[in-house]
């Protein structure tokens, strides 16, 4: 029995995988559709692809026996076949239908390993049928539409599984995500080797001097490190996915929101093709929701406030990704009210922060300080700042950045810096007081070997001057906590820069640059603020990674 | 019932060695009764005891790697076969000193509710099963509010073994 079960279990992990991006790019086309009708478009294009991705989920969902699933899809397919042979129908009231119906197919897949209730589904297909058999008599005298109907779906009974299955080429094949994980796993592995193995032989080298066969060995590793640079890259490369994933959700998400709120509020996204790691995709879809959220219901304006402003009725928030210098850059706009300064000042104030008002920059960062976002008065006052704090700690975790940008009366951007991929991590490996660290390549803009006179005190804190502006310098053992006195004597300073924000952090060696495994920290440890992880350097030992992107955030002193 | 493969089969073992010990000494000692299976070691001159079944291995300390801002009681992370496992420091959790390393300090792996930890001790006596009826309360006097991880004191063959509760003692729960 146990074995039925499991096979049962499997075969709904794959009719999940399979019918809930299909289900999700229906949503999505349904969406757009309404909106081509209301601009005088018919859409014609998008009903002949809905209709093959509704049999196919309806066929798929009979298969397994789901009937809610089936009836809500076939409910859905004939909507569409009554709009296809009647355009006149297509307005907001079916829209509406269509938009509901997707929406409940979606979440009816995605719980699909749970038995579905079939009441939603019950009452959703009475309502097709209602409206259905209200428009009918209309039709009934045109065309009779309902044989004509009956013909179709006869047709397409046998002729659209055929397509379906032309489009998935015999050269593709479906691979569990955590296969790749395990591959990841085993390739971090072997990097960590390569990395001891290097390391024995600089020894050798020390010990022996330049050999002839320790020339011949050095060509080999030189040759492995190729090879396993090139196996990192297709690995990593089969692990990405378009990010249109995620965003494919979003425009019926936002719908249904802005009906909730009375709101009109117009999605546009760009950037869809660009690549992420599955992992990362997986990790970020929460904050955008929660930042998509945040927008429409906060930032858009009504209607009729919106038309006192002099604004189009319709609010619009824009989500675009692009690459950028190795990173995928997210940016996320809302034409709305934007953000006031002034109460997020007086907010701090009241809360016994010390802030420089003249520091937009240092004002804009508050909000996402956890006590400072929870604070009802904010999000009621200014509108804003609900739960931010856990939006910028999903980003930092991922070993991303999160800015924000807002004009009055014109809207907000929230700006999110992230890595494509967060397995392998190209850092920079310090060392400070005897401890080995690792710094993202990412955020490194220099390393500067200091001189005396390089970093000048100023008010008890180091300053020095690096391309033409004084930077802070921090101690790196003040900074992490190492124990030793404080030092003003360390060979080098890292600067780290995100943005704007740019810090030197002084250390006493600068080891080499190395690919490193991201190994989470456990919460047994606590959760410093410093450190973003941990890795397995060439000798075993752990190396905490510096959280850089936190360190320039939040202004820690040191 | 078939004996399933892996490491249920393990279990099953353990069980049966279980038994032929138990059976080979029922003869001299004749007193079955509940008994307590523990893993002791030793802290300054005092012996401890968890129950072996929440104990996964004992390892030599290797290099342990402090992290900053890290919690307290916790000594840092370390690589155990490529995982990274976090050793706490029991010492300090139970009002003694910094553990000083020396050839016999040992990290004994435990897992409690799924979460493995390391716990570093200044040496490893042994695995020793002791009936339950030698565990007597501690003496009231030396609890207190903080010190709630102590669940008893078993007397044995002239040893004292005070009992310890992982899951207090290594604040899992918070």
């Amino acid at each position: 029995m146990a074995g039925d079960d499991n096979a049962f279990g499997e075969l709904i992990e794959d009719y999940i995988a399979e019918c809930l991006p299909l289900a999700e790019q229906v949503g999505d086309a349904f969406v757009q559709l309404e909106r081509r009708w209301r601009e005088g478009d018919g859409g014609d294009d998008l009903l002949a692809q809905l209709k093959g991705r509704l049999h196919t989920v309806k066929g798929n969902s009979a298969m397994m026996g789901l009937a809610p699933m089936q009836t809500v899809a076939h409910a859905l397919e004939d909507l569409c076949a009554v709009l296809d042979a009647e355009r006149a129908l297509g307005g907001d009231e079916v829209g509406s239908l269509l938009v509901r119906g997707s929406g409940l197919l979606i979440d009816l897949i995605r719980t699909a390993a749970k038995a579905p209730k079939p009441k939603p589904a019950e009452q959703f297909v009475k309502r097709v049928r209602i409206f259905l058999d209200r428009t009918r008599s209309k039709r009934t005298t045109s065309k009779r539409p309902g044989l004509l109907l009956e013909r179709r779906r006869s047709e397409r009974g046998t002729a659209e599984p055929a397509t379906e299955a032309g489009d998935s080429s015999s050269s593709v094949v479906r691979v569990d995500f955590r296969r790749l994980d395990v591959m990841l796993e085993v390739l971090g592995e072997s990097l960590i080797e390569q990395a001891a193995v290097a390391e024995q032989y600089r020894m050798l080298v020390r010990k022996l001097g330049p050999t002839n066969e320790l020339v011949d060995l050095d060509r080999g590793l030189v040759a492995l490190q190729k090879t396993m640079k090139r196996l990192e890259g297709i690995l990593m490369e089969t692990r990405l996915l378009p990010i249109a994933g995620v965003f494919g959700r979003f425009p019926r998400l936002v719908r249904e929101l802005a009906e909730a709120k009375q709101k009109q509020v117009h999605v546009v996204t760009t950037g869809g093709e660009i690549p992420l790691d599955k992992a990362v995709l997986d990790r970020i879809s929460e904050p955008l929701v929660h930042l998509l959220t945040n927008a429409v219901v906060h930032g858009i304006e009504s209607p009729e406030e919106r038309a006192r402003a002099g604004k189009p009725a319709e609010g619009t928030v824009s989500l675009r990704a692009s690459s950028e210098s190795g990173r995928v850059v997210l940016r996320l706009s809302d034409d709305g009210r934007g953000l006031d300064d002034s109460r997020i000042l007086a907010k701090a104030e009241s809360l016994g922060l010390e802030v420089q008002s003249s520091d937009t920059e240092q004002v804009r960062s508050l909000i996402f300080l956890p006590g400072f976002s929870t604070a009802e008065q904010v999000s009621s006052l200014a509108g804003r700042g609900l739960g931010l704090d856990v939006v910028a700690n999903a980003v930092h975790e991922l070993g991303g950045t999160i800015a924000m940008e807002s004009r009055p009366g014109q809207g907000v951007t929230f700006t999110l810096s992230l890595p494509v991929t967060l397995a392998i991590l190209r850092s920079l490996i310090v060392e400070v007081d005897h401890e080995r660290y690792a710094v993202p390549i990412s955020h490194v803009a220099a390393t500067v070997r200091t001189e005396p006179d390089t970093v000048h005190q100023v008010n008890q804190k180091g300053v020095a001057l690096w391309r033409g502006n004084l930077i802070h310098v921090s101690d790196g053992g003040a900074l992490l906590g190492t124990g030793a006195a404080a030092n003003t004597s360390r060979r080098f300073y890292v600067v780290i820069s995100m943005g704007s924000r740019t810090r030197g952090i002084l250390v006493d060696r600068l080891i080499g640059h190395q690919d490193i495994v991201v190994k989470s920290l456990d919460p047994a440890v606590g959760r410093p603020e410093v450190i973003s992880g941990t890795t397995i350097l060439g000798d075993g030992r752990v190396a905490c990674i510096l959280d850089a992107g936190r360190i320039l955030d939040q202004r820690m002193s040191a | 019932m078939s004996a399933a493969p892996g490491p249920r089969g393990a279990d099953s073992l353990l069980r049966f060695a279980d038994e032929l010990q138990r059976l080979s000494v029922a003869g001299e000692a004749p007193a079955p009764g509940p008994e307590l299976h523990l893993v002791t070691f030793a802290l300054d001159k005092e012996e401890f005891g968890i129950p072996i079944a929440q104990v996964r291995e004992v390892i030599r300390v290797g290099e342990i790697t402090r992290v900053p801002q890290a919690r307290q009681h916790v000594r840092g992370v370390t690589n155990l076969r490529g995982r990274i496992l976090a050793v706490v420091e029991i010492r300090t959790r139970m009002g003694l000193s910094v553990a000083e390393l020396t050839p016999s300090s040992r990290v004994i792996v435990v897992g409690v509710h799924d979460r493995t930890l390391g716990i570093l001790v200044d040496g490893v006596s042994q695995v020793v099963k002791l009936p339950a009826k030698t565990v007597a309360p501690a003496p009231e006097e030396v609890l207190s509010s903080s010190v709630d991880y102590i669940t008893g004191v078993a007397r044995w063959n002239s040893r004292l073994i005070i009992l310890l509760d992982l899951e207090k003692v290594l604040l899992l729960r918070d």
